[in-house]
């Protein structure tokens, strides 16, 4: 036992935990004093917060349930126009955070409004705004988040559509099922676990939002939090709250895993040769096309143009950008926060594995709560376990202060993101981990290779695709993430995401349009660079 | 296989470089410089900082952010804080900092007591600009009396025909604390029933949308600030919306008795300031008529010193309104809670 304890293991250990640390922070820093707000909560509120939390959650697993799967099935299993251009473009949705899609629904709905602007152009004067949908809040919010999150199912989905087995609907064909039939009764069965893994993810997302709810002014068991702790201080209702959403997440999260494990069992069809696409025809081509077209259209075509658009109306906002900083701060976060969650996630992947330590692996699994905690909360939890560890520290060793590294800093936003995006990139490596056979390891040990040896030359260049593929997922993130960058970040820095909402919040959507529009041109350069991997068929 | 590793190494040691000469950017010590934390996120207020800079050689370090977060990370940062002002919009965020104890005395300076009217400042914030928040109509449809009131907006009458926005909004957390403070508890909840029957729809939207829900015939009134409808006729926000605002009126309300409704933009000095003196030079400039002139351009706030002239898209509405000066604006963070609990329960 002692002899497995090594350098490997300690970091197997010690990284989950410093991950864990914002959610026992949350819920330790909860026991002291407490004000009057949950009674005010009760009695108003607190069913509204749940009501909201829960119907927007309803709203969005249902639409993203049917954009995901339904073009899923149509781009793996038909040929019809423009099927092979659908198959990357619907995951440029990734390329436009849910709030930046908030900001172009309102603009193009609200009175006198873009819609308005395109009506009075084709027919004239008049008066059009009685015309034009309204959205209400609780909707708005549901749709935005829909078309930014639905990849997420189409992506998992599609993989394991193209996986399936192609013995299975061959046998259905025989027995005389229809098409429609085979689809529901073998097709989506069997594709159920990946559905149940986008949709939580989807769902987990959904739960932490606070960018688009609070853009909307819709309060959620999230706002709920944030106003509990932050603005009230009341920190016996924030626990409760937490306490609440954290069961939510978790319920997600055990759910998420169990399909997982399930997913094994179904995606057995390698080496089988592919499915073979069925050639759509007449009615049933047109309506795959424009279910496509509309569904591409809605999560990326609309917000791109409507910030192109105000980037062209308005170029006056165009100079008031300093677009180099801009990048570079961007870039800069980017590339360290990659760098330093790849390089730890491999670390803990392999001392994992070379430990075999039951508790440690629970641990990791554990480590998945800063994904689930919602940012905002969690760079409020990071705030105030550092400003607590530094006074300890001071108090008892008679230390130097050290919170200004940590807060207001790029240090501290990188920690921040790791801790965020940590079981990203950890589940991203061990999803590669475990293709390689854990005999290779005994052989290279036999062959008198070290444990570094082994992992720099056995391990290292057999992940490569996975490596990039959590790279550019953490960018992604990195890039569309605010609220911890608003709060932690040092004095005069700015990222796209940042300046957006800088603008937004004094009312000039016209100007948050361009460097909204610049992240979703980095967002989608990434994606494109990583989508032959994504949608990989072999 | 060594190269890999050497790669490894290599790659690593670069990225501890990065992060510490960043860390020595981020940190380094401009030994004249101020540091202001802000709520509000004008650009121009960016442009007014580098003017004090030119004039000073202060340096001006700015984090923006949403109030109650930078509030939070303020307080938790204690006397490590390297904040030394705090700015945002409406009085109400203010008094509810100050009464945590965030701010220490010394906003007021000698020179701005002189200029500053007493109501929009203490002695721990002042007031930068001011800004009314009125009611808006359509002339087309209905013509306030000269002396309609807030109270009057939850007639019966106007069933149907009022949009405001949600309660969990700062600005009618703070009106709403105003007519607490004139007209107590127990009236102003039985006036924000009134305002609820009269809504035309449920809230949604910013205080622009009021004004556009208005001028799209959706309602008869609205309550917003006055800004929002000088940014629209100021075609920063396109020529449809211009002539959507053109199509609604402001009216000043409570004429006849204590006056309109007044907030501000303000800032103190925190508490752990490093830089108190530098604060305090910042804080004056912005009450030159200088830095006034360039903020009442930009924002179309009103001037918080004498001898400035509001924007005129703003001024053409009229400067000579009574403002209510009576109600100490000290009071809308007093008054916070009881002011949201109020809205709660009519279902605002």
């Amino acid at each position: 036992m002692i002899k497995r304890i090594n350098f490997w293991v300690i970091f197997a250990f010690l990284v989950p935990l410093l991950v864990a640390i914002p959610i026992f922070t949350v819920f330790l820093s909860f026991f002291d004093t407490t004000g009057n707000y949950l009674d005010l909560l009760k009695d108003t509120f607190l069913l509204k917060y749940l009501s909201n939390s829960f119907l927007i959650l309803l709203g969005v697993l249902s639409l993203t349930f049917i954009f995901g799967v339904t073009s899923a099935y149509f781009v793996s299993f038909y040929k019809f126009p423009g099927v092979n251009f659908f198959k990357w473009a619907l995951i440029l949705s990734f390329a436009v955070p849910a709030y930046i899609y908030a900001y172009s629904l309102v603009a193009f709905f609200e009175n006198y409004g873009t819609a308005f602007s395109i009506l009075t152009f084709l027919f004239g004067e008049g008066d059009y705004n009685k015309y034009i949908p309204k959205f209400d809040g609780l909707i708005g919010s549901m749709f935005s988040i829909s078309f930014s999150l639905f990849g997420y199912v189409y992506v998992l989905t599609r993989a394991s559509f193209v996986f399936q087995s192609h013995n299975l609907i061959e046998v259905g064909k025989n027995l005389g099922l229809s098409s429609y039939e085979s689809f529901f009764k073998i097709i989506l069965p069997s594709a159920r676990p990946a559905i149940v893994v986008g949709l939580s993810l989807v769902a987990m997302e959904t739960l932490s939002d606070f960018g688009t709810v609070d853009f909307f002014s819709i309060s959620t068991l999230t706002t709920a939090i944030y106003n509990a702790w932050i603005s009230f201080d009341d920190l016996t209702t924030a626990n409760q709250l937490s306490f609440v959403l954290l069961f939510f997440i978790l319920l997600l999260f055990v759910l998420e895993n169990l399909s997982r494990k399930g997913a094994k069992y179904h995606q057995n069809s390698k080496g089988n040769k592919p499915i073979p696409k069925i050639q759509l025809a007449g009615s049933k081509s047109i309506f795959a096309t424009c279910f496509c077209s509309i569904l591409f259209f809605c999560s990326f075509v609309f917000p791109v143009s409507q910030m192109t658009y105000w980037t062209i109306k308005f170029p006056k906002y165009f100079q008031d950008i300093n677009f180099w900083s801009l990048n570079m701060n961007t870039l800069l976060l980017v590339f360290l926060s990659s760098l330093f969650l790849i390089i730890f996630s491999f670390m803990t992947n392999y001392g994992n594995r070379v430990s075999k330590n039951k508790l440690i692996s629970y641990l990791s699994t554990f480590s998945v709560s800063g994904y689930a905690l919602p940012g905002i909360i969690l760079a409020v939890a990071f705030i105030t376990f550092i400003s607590w560890f530094s006074d300890f520290l001071s108090s008892i060793f008679g230390l130097n202060s050290f919170k200004n590294v940590f807060i207001g800093s790029v240090v501290g936003l990188v920690i921040a993101y790791f801790v965020r995006f940590f079981s990203l990139s950890y589940n991203g490596i061990k999803s590669g981990y475990s293709k390689i056979n854990n005999s290779i390891d005994e052989n290279a040990y036999l062959l008198g290779y070290s444990k570094l040896k082994t992992f720099s030359t056995i391990h290292l260049p057999y992940l490569k695709t996975n490596i990039l593929l959590v790279g550019v997922l953490i960018a992604l993130e990195i890039i569309k993430e605010l609220p911890i960058t608003l709060i932690l970040r040092p004095f005069n820095f700015e990222t796209f995401a940042t300046k957006a909402y800088s603008y937004a919040a004094q009312d000039l959507l016209e100007a948050a349009a361009f460097p909204s529009l610049c992240l979703i041109i980095w967002a989608s350069i990434f994606i494109l660079f990583i989508s032959k991997y994504i949608l990989s068929e072999k | 296989m060594e190269k890999t590793m050497n790669k490894l190494i290599r790659v690593i040691g670069l990225a501890i470089v990065g992060l510490f000469s960043t860390l020595l950017v981020a940190n380094s010590v401009f030994a004249n410089e101020v540091n202001v934390f802000s709520a509000r996120h004008y650009d121009s207020d960016v442009q007014l900082y580098e003017k004090f800079t030119a004039k000073t050689g202060i340096k001006v370090n700015v984090v923006s952010g949403k109030d109650k977060a930078l509030q939070k990370r303020i307080k938790e940062e204690g006397k490590d804080s390297k904040a030394d002002i705090y700015i945002t919009a409406d009085a109400g965020r203010l008094g509810a900092f100050q009464a945590e104890g965030m701010f220490q005395k010394g906003a007021s300076s000698a020179a701005l007591k002189k200029v500053v009217p007493a109501n929009f400042r203490s002695p721990y914030w002042v007031g930068i600009a001011k800004r009314a928040r009125i009611i808006y109509y359509n002339p087309k449809t209905v013509n306030p009396s000269w002396n309609m009131s807030y109270e009057d907006l939850a007639d019966p009458k106007y069933k149907g025909r009022v949009v405001i926005r949600k309660s969990s909004n700062i600005y009618n957390q703070s009106l709403v604390a105003s007519l607490i403070k004139n007209n107590g508890e127990k009236n102003t909840a039985a006036w924000a029933k009134g305002m609820v029957n009269n809504f035309a729809r449920k809230p949604t939207g910013n205080d622009r949308a009021q004004i556009l829900a208005v001028a799209a015939g959706e309602a008869d009134w609205a309550v917003a600030n006055t800004y929002y409808l000088a940014l629209m006729l100021s075609g920063k926000k396109g020529a449809e919306q211009q002539a959507a605002a053109k199509k609604v009126m402001p009216f000043f309300p409570n004429q006849d008795g204590r006056g309109t409704h007044m907030n501000i933009s303000g800032g103190g000095i925190l508490k752990h300031a490093p830089n108190k003196a530098n604060a305090i030079k910042l804080l004056e400039f912005l009450l030159t008529p200088e830095a006034q002139q360039h903020i009442v351009n930009n924002t179309f706030e009103y001037p918080m010193i004498p001898g400035v002239k509001a924007n005129k898209l703003i001024a053409q509405f009229g400067l000579d309104f009574k403002q209510d000066l009576k109600t100490k604006v000290s009071n809308y963070g007093k008054l916070q809670a009881k002011a949201l609990k109020v809205m709660n329960e009519a279902g605002w």
